[in-house]
């Protein structure tokens, strides 16, 4: 089988397997990663979200062929401490029920901040209602992502 | 007594007291030697000073990992950055205790028990202390881990005094701090596990790696009831990847296993596996023809359940009668983690990782199945993506134990997606019609309810001899909200017409409340509507301060229930009205229930709806809550809004429906539920109250939909009494 090159979170992988296999399950079953979860795969649930070349992007969707050269990051490798502006502001307001759908939550949130770094209701509801949850934790959700937008534009 | 449903989600069927008894874990005996302090099965302390605390719930969102040290720490006075929490393990240590969740219960049926088991420790702590200063304990106090002599403010830290606490003896009634006292129940406490969550490090059932593990799925018969009959596995074991191919018998449907090196591997290989089924009975089973064959049955005379008073000749009497007919459909639980369970089975021995609600039902149906003592079994129970009832079944255990059997090696079996929403067990469909009257005076008399349900089966309740028997449903106090409608109708007759389907049902978020509350709450709408009266003032009439009444079986203090209804109109303004966008509808709503007598809740919803498109929003929901003393105000609020949200997926998008004997929709794009766009704003209050914690994790799912329905009538005129509630259905 052809041996895919990746960059995840932040250190070369050579990932050798089937290249229709989605990225979901490589990072969960061949790479130990399970932080990244699986919730519908066809993309209507947001749980597997990770980012691509920064961008948001739901590993199930995502083939092992398309994902030579390209850099991942999954929630592991989102910050060094769990310290992420997102992550702190997610302790902060006590979003997190039975936290499943939370990681693809912070994925989505984190790359939602780099493009605006100070978000409306609206950019909010944009962004993040591709994502399932259903503890229905969504309020708290958005006042997290409000207060990691401050604490951003602070620092 | 006769066992119920309800009283089998409520409390504990081992103790039957209602009260979790425990272990006393006999004290080493070698005396001297015991280096761990373990005074019950909850707490053990070591001489390095950590003190464990042993959860006897599984988490599933609903915070008990946090709770339930609350409730221990409260009277342990350990402090939070000594405490390590493990999972309880169902046997062993735990023989005898609960660890079933369900029915709210987690912090109720745990609550006086986690705080004598605290104090139980506190004082063998005390105790020690007081022997190795030779003072009386009197004279010693327990303060965030350490025992201080009051007098000479000398002090030992808990895991100094471990070896010494082990010895003394395990006092029968250990003083509980008064409730002035407490410093942590009744506060807000951030949920501890939080940040394992943010980081991906929390485990859940799927996260399981068990060495030499491999993974599997299953291709179950999409027929319900139907049985495999033959299958070619020699395409499925050409998938690189693809190890075994194996039948499987043992869980809620027959069919074929294909496990993997990964599920990647194992799903691929379910695709090219050629099974072929025998669809059995119920291959031509329709909801749209069982919904027809419910609305039909409501001519028919039910199961008793209420007759109080003589509803019959008081509507033949009344100056104004109207009548109405719901219809709740099939719902699916579909929690974000799909169900699964890893096995790992060897010769004498098995050991299972499983995120279940009913770590004592994997445990006994996996010894028994493998022919092995119970002993000899290992539960560990995972974190939880979610439970909602749908994990009280552990269908999806033996599947993954029967398989590990077969191939000799760990295997997880995991159900996707559209296994999860196609098989298992769902929310009964449900039709309700009801008759009410007014007097002259426009006052209501008369209530007549007729419910027809697919019934809901849980834990063999009910076998075929309770259908047949006139009195089950009624000894049962079923259906919920049906035994306990709480208004104070002078006539009121109500009866149940169970009607078999082949659909598996079972507890979902809160049981059966939420088609006869939907309901319920919808028509008394309609009344106040009729008699020309507001809403609110109509319930109140209904519910007399004072007035606590056993209604069916159940003890419900109207007064109580009224406060609630006061609360939300007072804190939604209930008086004013609701204006917006001109663009737009907008209305208010009202609706309460009083969950299991003691949970008494009542929500406003403000909604609007767009004059073109029709579409519906819901902006806020103010619901008020009386559940009795509350342990974590922020663990209340949380499950409030999650409650809320669940309800109103149900109201605004749920369904299953079935089409040849199996399941229609496969997944979030065909059964979608209330996302981040949609949410409203929920606010919660709580009265404050003297009485005991009474459960709370589903109790606020059944107002939301009759609250929503109500509201749009509101805004709209529009009566809408068959959910989902939809812009299509709102425009036609
Ligand atoms: S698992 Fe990828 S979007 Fe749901
Ligand atoms: S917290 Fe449970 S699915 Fe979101």
């Amino acid at each position: 089988m052809p041996v895919f090159k990746l960059i995840l979170n932040g250190k070369p992988h050579q990932v050798d397997a089937d290249p229709q296999m989605a990225l979901l399950w490589v990072l969960r079953d061949l790479l130990q990663l399970t932080g990244t979860k699986y919730g519908c795969g066809l993309g209507v649930c947001g749980a597997c979200t990770v980012h691509e070349d920064g961008i948001p992007v739901h590993s199930c969707q995502i083939p092992l062929s398309a994902t030579s050269a390209k850099s991942y990051v999954t929630i592991e490798g989102l910050s060094a401490h769990g310290d992420h502006p997102c992550q702190k502001a997610w302790l902060e307001e006590d979003v997190s029920q039975c936290g499943y759908c939370q990681a693809g939550m912070i994925m989505q949130a984190a790359a939602l901040l780099k493009t605006h770094p100070n978000p409306t209701d609206q950019d909010i509801d944009n962004e993040m209602s591709d994502h399932v949850c259903r503890c229905g934790t969504y309020q708290r959700m958005r006042r997290a992502i409000h207060r990691a937008a401050r604490e951003v534009s602070k620092a | 007594m006769k066992a119920t449903r309800r009283k089998f989600l409520k409390t504990t069927a081992l103790a039957g007291t209602g009260l979790a008894i425990w272990l006393e874990i006999p004290k080493n005996a070698a005396g001297e030697t015991a280096t761990v302090f373990e005074p019950n099965a909850y707490i053990s302390i070591t001489p390095d000073n950590v003190v464990r605390l042993w959860m006897t719930r599984s988490e599933m969102g609903q915070g008990i990992r946090t709770t339930l040290p609350m409730m221990l720490l409260e009277e342990l006075e350990a402090s939070w950055s000594q405490v390590r929490l493990e999972q309880a393990m169902p046997g062993g240590r735990f023989k005898g205790i609960r660890l079933r969740t369900s029915g709210s219960g987690s912090t109720v049926e745990t609550y006086g028990a986690m705080r004598k088991a605290g104090a139980t420790a506190r004082e063998m702590l005390i105790a020690a202390a007081a022997e190795k200063w030779k003072v009386a304990p009197a004279s010693c106090h327990a303060r965030e881990g350490t025992v201080i002599h009051d007098p000479s403010g000398r002090k030992l830290t808990y895991g100094e005094l471990a070896t010494v606490a082990a010895r003394q003896n395990v006092p029968d009634k250990p003083p509980l701090k008064p409730a002035k006292d407490f410093r942590l129940i009744g506060t807000r406490v951030k949920r501890r596990d939080g940040a394992a969550i943010v980081t991906g490090a929390a485990r859940y059932g799927l996260d399981v790696r068990v060495p030499g593990m491999l993974y599997a799925v299953m291709e179950r018969c999409p027929v319900l009831g139907g049985k495999l009959t033959r299958f070619d596995a020699e395409k499925a074991l050409a998938v690189p990847g693809v190890r075994h191919v194996a039948p499987i018998h043992s869980g809620i449907a027959t069919g074929v296993a294909v496990v993997a090196d990964h599920t990647w591997a194992a799903i691929k290989g379910r695709e090219a596996l050629h099974v072929e089924w025998d669809p059995g009975p119920n291959a031509d089973f329709d909801s749209d023809r069982f919904l027809a064959q419910m609305e039909s049955a409501v001519t028919q005379t039910g199961f008793p359940i209420r007759n109080d008073g003589d509803a019959p000749k008081a509507m033949a009497a009344a100056a104004k009668t109207l009548e109405a007919t719901y219809e709740f459909p099939f719902q699916a639980h579909a929690p974000l983690e799909t169900m699964n369970c890893t096995a790992d089975v060897r010769p004498d021995s098995c050991e299972i990782w499983v995120p279940t609600q009913a770590p004592e039902v994997a445990l006994s149906d996996t010894a028994k199945m493998l022919g092995l003592p119970e002993d000899s079994v290992k539960v560990h129970i995972t974190l939880l993506g979610g439970g909602f009832g749908r994990r009280l079944f552990a269908d999806y255990v033996p599947e993954a134990v029967e398989l590990s059997r077969a191939i000799g090696k760990p295997v997880q079996l995991v159900w996707t997606r559209s296994d999860d929403m196609r098989h298992g067990f769902f929310h009964p469909s449900d039709i309700e019609h009801i008759a009410g009257g007014l007097d002259a005076g426009n006052n209501p008399v008369a209530w007549v309810q007729k419910s027809v349900g697919s019934d809901l089966s849980m834990f063999g309740l009910p076998s075929e001899q309770d259908k047949t028997d006139p009195k089950f449903y009624f000894n049962d106090g079923s259906p919920w909200g049906l035994f306990d409608i709480p208004y104070n109708f002078p006539h009121l007759k109500a009866d149940y017409i169970p009607l078999n389907s082949p659909v598996p049902t079972g507890p979902w978020r809160a049981v059966m409340y939420p088609p006869t509350v939907f309901a319920r709450e919808s028509f008394l709408d309609e009344m106040a509507h009729a008699a020309g009266q507001d809403p609110l003032e109509f319930r109140l009439k209904l519910l007399q301060p004072g007035d606590v009444h056993m209604v069916g079986g159940a003890m419900i203090d109207r007064g109580r229930l009224a406060g609630v209804l006061r609360l939300a109109a007072e804190k939604s303004n209930w008086k004013q009205p609701l204006t917006g966008a001109k663009d737009r509808w907008w209305g208010r709503g009202i609706a309460c229930n009083v969950y299991d007598s003691d949970t008494y809740v009542a929500q406003v919803a403000e909604v609007s709806v767009g004059r073109e498109a029709h579409d519906i929003r819901v902006h806020r929901v103010v619901c008020a809550v009386d559940c009795g003393l509350v342990v974590n105000p922020a663990g209340l609020e949380g499950q409030a809004e999650s409650a809320i949200i669940w309800g109103l997926s149900a109201t605004l998008h749920g369904r299953i429906d079935f089409k040849n004997g199996g399941a229609v929709q496969e997944n979030f794009t065909d059964f979608d539920v209330v996302r981040m766009h949609e949410s409203p704003q929920v606010e919660t209050y709580t009265v404050s109250s003297d009485h005991p914690p009474a459960g709370f994790g589903e109790t606020a799912v059944p107002p939301i939909a009759p609250a929503v329905a109500n509201a749009i009538f509101a805004a709209t005129g529009k009566r809408l009494r068959r959910l989902p509630i939809t812009a299509e259905k709102l425009k036609a």
